[in-house]
């Protein structure tokens, strides 16, 4: 069982690590306030998020589109020339829809009532990591992140059906296409190794035995839903995990989330995202078996995790490198600064190695120190300059090559403008008064931490060789203390 | 004593080749970590870079998801490949004959161009044994050059930088995209990423005049640990460094790492790729703007000996068709702009290319136009100093001899890798292969 961390030890130090794991971290006026509520209150607060009223709207077009079916048939049936213009209008929609949902998203993160709903949707989103560069369908690819957001601290099995059925999930792992003639393994065998087990806990003959129970689920594209298709199915018996039955999606699924190791994987997972460092053996055992006592639903794991006097030790407290997405959501909301444009969020997070909705494969994102390389740490160092200073010189070239060239977009991103950060929103008076009351605020704001002799003197010497710290010269010290090794963990 | 040797070598090192300024070093933990774990001796060899401008370099290029082999180097005359391939299999009139029994894709026009100069050899039934058929493992064995049953966390390219290039700058790999590849992985990290040279340095900020940006960006060297003039820290024992140490490979080390690396590569690599210019036409395409890269790099005399590049999407389960075609397409193109561009250089000996993919694809096609995950596939080494032509033997389709529908390997990839360290690279691939290999008539 995991211990309870001890009273004496809830703090600022501790309530702060709470907020950027289990949220998004925050500014220490919020800090203050949750170190004030005490620890069950306070992880309360994040875990049981259900009874805090979220009023935020949907985009306009997450909807099924009513004239779908028809514009498929005359697409269908109109002249080359006509088809093309129809389906370069279609992807433009579909890629400018994609813009928008990125920037919705980052937005319930950023100032969302429930923080922790949008940190289990980051982690499911890259679970099951799904590519709109496959599914090419803005409002699936809408939907499937809204399912993650139903189902976010639920039942693992009722998550696991509700994800087969998914029709994002259909096209992307070619499920949508597998027949009894010859099944298309891609989604059975994934399941097992990526999502649920784990690669060594199956067979080969488990892969091609589920791929045969899966077949029949499908997408219908015409009304963009899972549809039953029987006759595609396999009715014949299969053995998996050394059972046999005539098992079909279902059966197949049940078995697996009961395999010993399924509590072991998906728990070990969780840990990982939320505290950082890989569990002992030890440590896993007792989340599995929280895991199984509570039904396998994901909220009481998580009460006990945020609870826990292993999440609040030494080599896990700013021991994780921010992900991208926790870098920008979490550099908005220490800066106390709106989100940027949608063109913005999207260049600043794709050039650090995060697009969200296009995970480079279906394993998703490697996380923790592969998310900084030599570029990637430049790329955060200088976007610091966007977010602070309203800089957007490190965005050229930020989109890249992509397949279908976006003159337009990379026009737009270039045409976009952003302020910088507020300074005196950052800082009281007394506070910026001079380098040794404006230094402490800025580690006590930005890092929750102090920073080695030398690198502060650093920090020091900048603000002593100025005559005055104007607004300016705060905000330049602001971006050079997020450009540092330190401000990138969390 | 020995330590504060190795510690002034290497940072004289840093100094003399690459910012070139009288800087005094105060070294963060990590560094010392790993100059305490140096021999003295390789410290100093760490005084001389490994390769000057007429090293041999090697490109390494990642066809990520999965080759379909069977539709890339095609054994046309086979009937097994045809009863396989119904929907899939590609007709023999179409087929750039390497022989009388295989061929290339027809969309690998640039490849066929390249085999006819003497410039191509194609390595057939490359795999290795018991095969996984998982995209992330089977990338692991590649890349780690470890037994399938064995779990190896360095990339084979990271134990030759430990084993051959001791001490030399971080630029002795260059991995082009944000993510750096497993194979790159080593002992003591060294190598870089790069995606756009432009961006590829600390931009200081533009507020406050340029007086606040020059003590800005001397504020930020401070910050980085890079260098630093405070006197009661500069010259600082062993002891006192390592006093900041949190405790072993925290993720504090690793980016302090890293921002080291960073900025000693950025002045070398925007200086460079301003210097050369590109002389051939690339796709334009995600490949072709990485190799356009690698060519500026070398043509600017960069000190690298290994290059990566990857191209994506490789992973045919349905549809195959279309998708396949374009991504041999580019890969063919890609590679004949990068020849041409090397050639006009006359850098051209000193590179070869290697191409390889995780696995290849089922024999048979499946029933949604696609292939799912195979095992051996060839693969192809580019280059003007190489023997041309085909290389092992083409596995047989017979369906006896197929392992669960794929085909069985002829030739242990790592006989690839040790023929390429031994005969390019000039190093002995023992002690980075973990033994012998037998090696090819390649080079």
């Amino acid at each position: 069982m995991l211990r309870n961390l001890a009273a004496g030890r809830w703090n600022f130090e501790t309530a702060a690590h709470l907020l950027n794991r289990a949220g998004f971290g925050g500014p220490p006026a919020e800090i203050e306030r949750l170190a004030g509520l005490g620890l069950e209150k306070a992880v309360a607060h994040f875990v049981e998020y259900e009874s805090i009223p979220d009023t935020s709207e949907n985009p306009e077009w997450a909807q099924p589109d009513p004239d779908r079916a028809e514009k498929l048939r005359s697409a269908r049936s109109a002249p080359e020339q006509e088809r093309r213009e129809m389906l370069r209008a279609y992807q433009q929609t579909e890629r400018q829809h994609m813009v928008e949902l990125r920037r919705w998203w980052l937005q319930r993160m950023a100032s969302g009532p429930r923080p922790l709903q949008e940190k289990m949707v980051l982690f499911w989103h890259g679970h099951f990591a799904t590519s709109m560069e496959k599914v090419r369908d803005a409002y699936l690819m809408w939907r499937q992140n809204d399912l993650f957001r139903r189902l976010a601290t639920g039942d693992w099995q009722q998550l696991l059906v509700a994800v087969a059925k998914d029709p994002a999930m259909l096209i992307w792992l070619d499920q949508a296409q597998s027949r009894k003639e010859h099944p298309n393994e891609n989604f059975a065998r994934e399941v097992m190794e990526l999502f649920a087990l784990g690669i060594g806990h199956y067979t080969e003959k488990d892969v091609t035995e589920a791929a045969r129970a899966l077949t029949g689920w499908s997408y219908s594209r015409p009304t963009q839903e899972f549809i039953e298709r029987p006759f595609w199915h396999d009715r014949g018996q299969k053995v998996i995990f050394g059972h046999e039955g005539n098992f079909n999606g279902e059966d197949f699924l049940e078995l697996l989330v009961a395999r010993p190791q399924a509590a072991r994987f998906i728990t070990a997972k969780l840990w990982k995202f939320f505290a950082g460092a890989g569990p002992s053996d030890e440590l896993v055992t007792s989340l599995a078996a929280e895991f199984r006592n509570a039904d396998n639903n994901f909220k009481p794991l998580l009460r006990s995790i945020f609870s826990s006097e292993e999440f609040y030790s030494p080599n896990v407290i700013r021991n994780q490198v921010k992900s991208p997405v926790q870098w920008l959501v979490g550099s908005v909301r220490l800066l106390e600064r709106n989100l940027p444009p949608p063109m913005v969020c999207v260049g600043l997070t794709r050039n650090l190695g995060q697009d969200l909705f296009a995970p480079p494969n279906v394993k998703g994102w490697d996380g923790g120190l592969s998310w900084i390389t030599t570029s990637t740490l430049l790329a955060r160092y200088n976007e610091a300059a966007t977010l602070v200073l309203g800089d957007l010189a490190p965005m050229a070239g930020a989109l890249g090559y992509r397949p279908n060239a976006r003159p337009n977009l990379e026009r737009r991103l270039q045409n976009a403008r952003i302020g910088g950060a507020d300074p005196e929103r950052l800082f009281t008076e007394a506070e910026r008064a001079s380098t040794d009351t404006l230094v402490p605020a800025l580690e006590r704001r930005f890092l929750h931490a102090k920073l080695k002799p030398q690198q502060e003197k650093g920090l020091r010497d900048y603000l002593d060789q100025q005559t005055e710290l104007t607004d300016d010269i705060v905000l330049n010290a602001v971006r050079l203390i997020k450009a540092t090794p330190d401000y990138q963990v969390t | 004593m020995k330590k504060e040797l190795s510690l002034q070598t290497r940072r004289e090192f840093l100094r003399g080749t690459v910012l070139g300024s009288a800087l005094t070093w105060t070294l963060p933990a990590f560094l010392a970590n790993t100059l305490s774990a140096l021999q003295t001796e390789a410290a100093e060899k760490a005084t001389r870079v490994v390769t000057g401008k007429d090293g041999t370099i090697l490109v390494v290029l990642q066809m990520a998801g999965g080759n379909d082999g069977l539709n890339t180097v095609v054994p046309f005359a086979d009937d097994h490949y045809h009863r396989a391939r119904p929907k899939l299999g590609l007709p023999e009139a179409k087929i750039l004959k390497l022989s009388d029994n295989v061929g290339l894709h027809p969309s690998l026009a640039g490849m066929k161009d390249l085999y006819d100069a003497g410039q191509l050899a194609v390595i057939q039934g490359v795999g290795y044994p018991n095969p996984n058929r998982s995209h992330f493992r089977s990338t692991e064995i590649w890349q780690t050059a470890s037994d399938a049953n064995a779990v190896e966390s360095y990339g084979w390219l990271g134990r030759y930088f430990d084993n051959a290039c001791a001490g030399c700058d971080p630029t002795v790999g260059v991995s082009i995209g944000g993510q750096m590849p497993q194979a790159f992985s080593a002992r003591l990290p060294k190598s870089v990423c790069l995606q756009n040279p432009q961006n590829y340095r600390f931009m200081p900020p533009k507020r406050g005049g340029p007086e606040a940006e020059a003590e800005a960006e001397e504020s930020f060297r401070k910050l980085n640990l890079i260098d630093s003039e405070m006197a009661e820290n500069s010259g600082g024992s062993i002891a006192a460094i390592q006093g900041t140490v949190q405790h072993e490979g925290s993720a504090l080390d690793f980016l302090e790492r890293t921002a080291l690396d960073a900025q000693m590569s950025s002045d070398e690599i925007r200086t460079i790729a301003s210097r050369a210019e590109n002389q051939a036409e690339y796709p334009v395409s995600q490949l072709g703007n990485s190799l356009k890269l690698v060519a500026k790099l070398i043509g600017g005399g960069l000190p690298t000996r290994v290059f990566y590049v990857s191209q994506g999407g490789y992973d045919t389960h349905a549809n195959q068709t279309n998708t396949h075609q374009r991504l041999l397409k580019d890969l063919g193109d890609s590679m004949q702009a990068f020849v041409k561009d090397l050639n006009a250089q006359a850098n051209l000996p000193r590179v070869l290319v290697m191409t390889f993919s995780e696995f290849g694809r089922r024999v048979a096609e499946n029933a949604s136009g696609g292939t799912d995950h195979g095992a051996a596939a060839p693969m192809f080494v580019v280059g003007n100093k190489i023997k041309a032509g085909l290389f092992g033997q083409y596995p047989s389709l017979a369906p006896n001899d197929l392992f669960q529908g794929d085909v069985r390997y002829n030739l242990d990839f790592r006989s690839v890798y040790a023929t390429i360290l031994e005969s390019w690279l000039k190093t002995p691939s023992a002690p980075i292969l973990g033994r012998k290999f037998p090696l090819l008539e390649l080079v």
